[in-house]
């Protein structure tokens, strides 16, 4: 092995340095723009790392993929959309603390917390590699299918009351996980005979859709601020610091749990926010708070989502198994390099691997700065523009980001729909939340559970195989007991058993919520007969789901017809008008014109009638120059964005 | 007098465009390449795209991007194919058996004639791996066991329909032992799998060998003669068993390529495959160069098909 202090000297060249900083700098960036990945950065630049020095390439690499899981928690937070999957959980408090004029706040807090978890993440990293490398490979089927039931039962803590219509929410995106081609069984499922559908519903489109069209239609609604404007003021870093070290034991239970799911290949950010975001809840006296802008939420999910890097790091750099999907692009760039990862490279004595690990943590700290700066613009940005040029900005945004996802105009069109079907879903007081963790833990859970259920028959000891010889999963289902039942002890411990969540209003039906109830049950029936035509691998989870989706949908009849009206907090605000119909149908067309008409036109047509919508009383002459001019460099500045530097093939339109 | 000079700068403008249009076909590339590969990064079809990339820089003086397109095993990418320019600014990366099993076991909107290949340049060979510590130390005890018991191997692989399930599928007909089949997502986690003892053999590529060094012994290979890196490991066809074949990976274009397009990136990637330090650090990785080029892939692609064709009935009849 190279020695420490030349490894130490080469990792905080300024060179290093310097990249480390541009990289935290453009994947925050990245990041806090929906759509755009990690992945997708980390992949456009690795041609650019074999010009480099090894070391320094990596670095930069590094660097922009732990901003790019931090830059996420600005859009989560101040547009209540995840930037990527790993901030979903953040939006659940971030997104209320901004409303209420915390959101600088917010951003700090979120900062401090992605670097206190990307240091954790970074030092076991650099410490325990070898030992937690057996983690990834103590973790099998079985344990991965727990896992994705301990994310699920967020959907009861999450859905506050409204239990009944977050699980029926949270079985419609079990539903959408299924849809496509099955990885076991191989059989195509619920795609209507549409051959763009046999991919599946990409999570990021529908994240961006479920998340962000209800947010659009809800800012041309009314004539308010998005966010409560805020007085200027310096980061509240002092008082988020306070914050954040009053929470230590949090912040440090949530970065280990951050790391230990980052070491699990294919769970991911998404899952260790999740997670962590569900044990600070169970562990705090305040846990009536949370989903209301409660800062222990945001931190637990922030530290979570940055220690996963550090975590995923280390299977990929142990066992040559990539922990995440912008590992696995780091890990072909290491080859290139003739870094050869796995068993060997430990053993190897090459100094590269501590240097990089040095630099990530060294672009962790340098996070601090960065996002403090750029958050705090970012913020006032978000309050202080006018929602004309907010709304199609944002709308923008969706467009052009679930169409990077993979330059597929199918996407657009499925976060479009997935969406105005969220938002509709949300009227009936089915939010949006359990859907989204339907389908992004809907995958791990089906083919985890197949899996151990065809091993199991295979050995012929199928109980042996999902639970009783395996001792963590004993130890996931426990958590999963306590997740579920802690609320319940708690309520009798307090002897004055809180009904408040569950109010009788009269004796008047709750029509939305019935009206949704009949629909999940025609769509589980619906789901039932096509299950019928399917192999027996591919149809065991689309039965279980569709009974349980039937059973709970007539259960929501009979609640709903005896009036049991609830109160969900992202179902009732918003009141449809016109601006919204116009809003709807204005995205809808957007999705579906781009591909002919070409994404610049399509595009600043649809931007000049979102800043009319979103405009409110007269709009002086003054005015209208300015939004011009503004949405012209707004649409080609994106366009020239991922025209030019992202390469993205544009579909060919009669014009650009 | 008027008309005639109308019609002369006419003329003079069609030349123009001629002239530029001629040189533009011959200046390919004339920008960046992006190059769609239609899995998730890291596997396979990625690192090989990324070999290729500083060598095609070398070649043509233009980067080659690498995007990532994946869905539905590939179809989600083979299926839009078409949609791009074929000005040869865009190419996709493509695998067999998956273009040829993809149409023949279910409609994933495109017919393997829908592709066009222009160059397969390797392969990963099918090989038969355990854990180090198994107890499996030969292809015969595999075959010993999976036959007093029926199923009781349990071997994985990655998903349904794919290679590995072929390789799976023509090795219980070439030698009676039947397994029980386990489809992973991605290769990572059938390497987890193995390793973590929840498959007992796993399908995989001399790739996998490679990249796992000590952790798992390769039981054979389905080369024809044995892998320049695994000189002690047998192919199947020493053992008796008629099994050669893998993964071959490609390259395609859109179907409106002109034909000098197509024989001139064909050319590119010949070039690339003859580089003595490309082949060298393909084979260190356990991978096997073929070259197949633009005019031999009709023969090509005729006998894969073939070799497919029965495996297809076999496992469509099993679902």
């Amino acid at each position: 092995m190279a020695d420490p202090l030349s490894i130490f000297l080469t990792a905080l060249s300024p060179m290093n340095v310097m990249l480390a900083l541009l990289g935290v700098l453009a994947g925050t960036v990245i990041g806090a723009l929906p759509g755009l990945s990690a992945t997708m950065a980390i992949a456009v630049l690795v041609p650019f790392t074999f010009v480099m020095d090894p070391a320094s390439g990596l670095i930069m690499l590094g660097a922009i993929y732990t901003g790019a899981i931090y830059g996420g928690a600005f859009a989560a937070i101040l547009v209540n959309t995840p930037g990527t999957p790993s901030a979903i959980a953040t939006t659940f408090d971030g997104f209320p603390m901004a409303k209420r004029g915390d959101g600088d706040l917010a951003v700090t807090l979120a900062t401090i917390a992605s670097v206190v978890g990307g240091l954790v993440g970074a030092i076991l990293l650099m410490t325990l590699s070898p030992k937690l490398a057996t983690l990834a490979l103590a973790f099998q089927s079985t344990e991965y299918f727990w896992l994705a039931i301990l994310g699920l039962t967020l959907i009861a803590t999450l859905s506050q009351g409204n239990v009944v219509k977050g699980m029926i929410g949270g079985m419609f995106g079990l539903f959408l996980s299924m849809i496509g081609v099955a990885v076991i069984g191989g059989d195509v499922r619920f795609t209507a005979g549409m051959p763009s559908m046999l991919g599946g519903i990409d999570i990021v489109a529908a994240l961006i859709g479920l998340y962000c069209i209800p947010v659009l239609i809800n800012m041309v609604a009314s004539a308010g601020q998005h966010l409560e404007p805020a007085p200027a003021r310096g980061f509240r870093f002092f008082e988020a610091l306070g914050i954040a070290l009053r929470d230590w034991i949090n912040l440090l239970r949530s970065s280990i749990i951050g790391t230990l799911v980052g070491i699990l290949p294919g769970a991911g950010g998404s899952i260790a926010s999740l997670i962590s975001y569900a044990e600070a809840r169970r562990a705090s006296p305040r846990s009536e708070n949370f989903g209301k802008g409660e800062p222990s939420g945001l931190l637990a999910t922030e530290s979570a989502n940055n220690a996963t890097v550090g975590g995923g790091f280390i299977p990929t750099l142990v066992l040559g198994i990539p922990g995440t999907p912008p590992d696995a692009v780091i890990m072909g760039a290491l080859m290139v390099q003739g870094i050869r990862t796995g068993p060997a490279l430990f053993q190897s004595g090459d100094g590269t691997v501590y240097i990089f690990m040095l630099g990530l943590l060294i672009a962790t700290l340098l996070m601090l700065p960065i996002g403090l700066i750029v958050g705090r613009y970012a913020f006032r940005f978000i309050a202080n523009v006018p929602k004309a040029m907010l709304v199609p900005l944002i709308a923008y945004m969706t467009v052009v980001g679930s169409f990077a996802i993979h330059s597929n105009p199918h996407d657009v069109l499925v976060m479009v729909v997935t969406g105005l079907i969220g938002w509709i879903a949300a009227r009936g007081g089915y939010g949006a939340s359990p859907i989204v963790l339907g389908l992004v833990l809907g995958q791990i859970a089906e083919q985890g559970f197949m899996r151990a259920w065809m091993i199991g028959g295979a050995r012929g000891d199928f109980m042996g195989q999902l639970l009783l010889n395996r001792p963590i999963s004993w130890g996931i289902v426990a958590l999963i007991l306590l997740t579920l039942c802690l609320p319940l002890l708690r309520m009798r411990r307090q002897a004055q058993p809180v009904q408040a969540a569950t109010v009788r209003v009269g004796h008047r039906p709750d029509m939305p919520g019935l009206v949704g109830a009949v629909v999940f049950l025609l769509l589980a029936a619906w789901i039932l007969l096509q299950a019928r035509t399917l192999s027996t691998m591919a149809a065991a989870f689309p039965l279980a789901v569709g009974a349980a989706m039937a059973m709970l949908s007539l259960l929501q009849i009979l609640r709903s017809w005896r009036g049991r009206v609830t109160t969900d907090p992202e179902g009732a605000s918003d009141d449809a008008t016109g601006r919204g119909a116009v809003l709807a149908m204005t995205m809808l067309l957007w999705a579906l014109l781009f591909p002919v008409l070409g994404m610049f036109t399509t595009s600043l047509l649809a931007c000049v009638i979102l800043t009319m919508t979103g405009q409110f009383g007269r709009l002086t002459t003054r005015q209208m120059v300015i939004y011009g001019l503004g949405v012209l460099m707004m649409v080609s500045a994106f366009y020239l964005l991922m025209v030019r530097v992202l390469n993205i093939p544009m579909p060919i339109g009669l014009l650009p | 007098m008027l008309e005639t000079t109308k019609f002369g700068n006419l003329i003079g403008a069609a030349a123009t465009m001629l002239a530029i249009s001629a040189s533009t076909a011959f200046a390919w590339p004339d920008g960046a390449v992006n190059y769609i590969i239609p899995f998730n990064a890291g596997g396979e079809s990625d690192i090989t795209a990324r070999y290729q990339q500083p060598y095609f820089k070398e070649a043509t003086g233009q980067d080659l991007i690498v995007q990532y397109l994946p869905g539905a095993g590939g179809a989600q990418a083979w299926s839009g194919l078409n949609g791009y320019n074929g000005d040869g600014m865009t190419i996709m990366g493509t695998n067999l058996p998956h273009i040829v099993l993809q149409p023949l076991l279910q409609d994933p909107g495109y017919q393997t004639d829908d592709i066009t290949n222009v160059y397969m340049f390797h392969f990963t060979p099918d090989a038969l791996l355990v854990q180090k510590d198994s107890p499996f130390q030969s292809v015969q005890d595999v075959i010993e066991a999976a036959t007093q018991n029926p199923g009781s191997v349990i071997a994985g692989g990655t998903g349904t329909n794919s290679a590995n399930h072929v390789a799976n599928q023509v090795f219980t007909n070439e030698t009676g032992a039947e397994t029980t089949y386990i489809p992973y997502s991605g290769t990572g986690a059938t390497e987890s799998g193995l390793l973590g003892g929840e498959v007992d053999v796993l399908w995989g590529y001399t790739t996998v060998a490679a990249r796992q060094a000590d952790s798992v012994r390769m039981l054979a290979v389905a080369t024809d003669e044995r892998h320049p890196l695994f000189p002690d490991v047998p192919t199947f066809k020493e053992l008796g068993i008629d099994m050669v074949g893998g993964a071959y990976r490609g390259i395609a274009v859109p179907s409106s390529t002109p034909e000098e397009l197509r024989q001139q990136l064909s050319d590119t990637i010949g070039k690339i495959n003859a580089d003595p330090e490309f082949r060298k650090r393909m084979e260190a990785d356990g991978y096997a160069m073929i070259d197949v080029p633009y005019q031999e892939m009709a023969a090509f692609m005729a006998d894969r098909k073939a070799a497919y064709e029965k495996v297809a009935e076999q496992l469509n009849s099993q679902n």
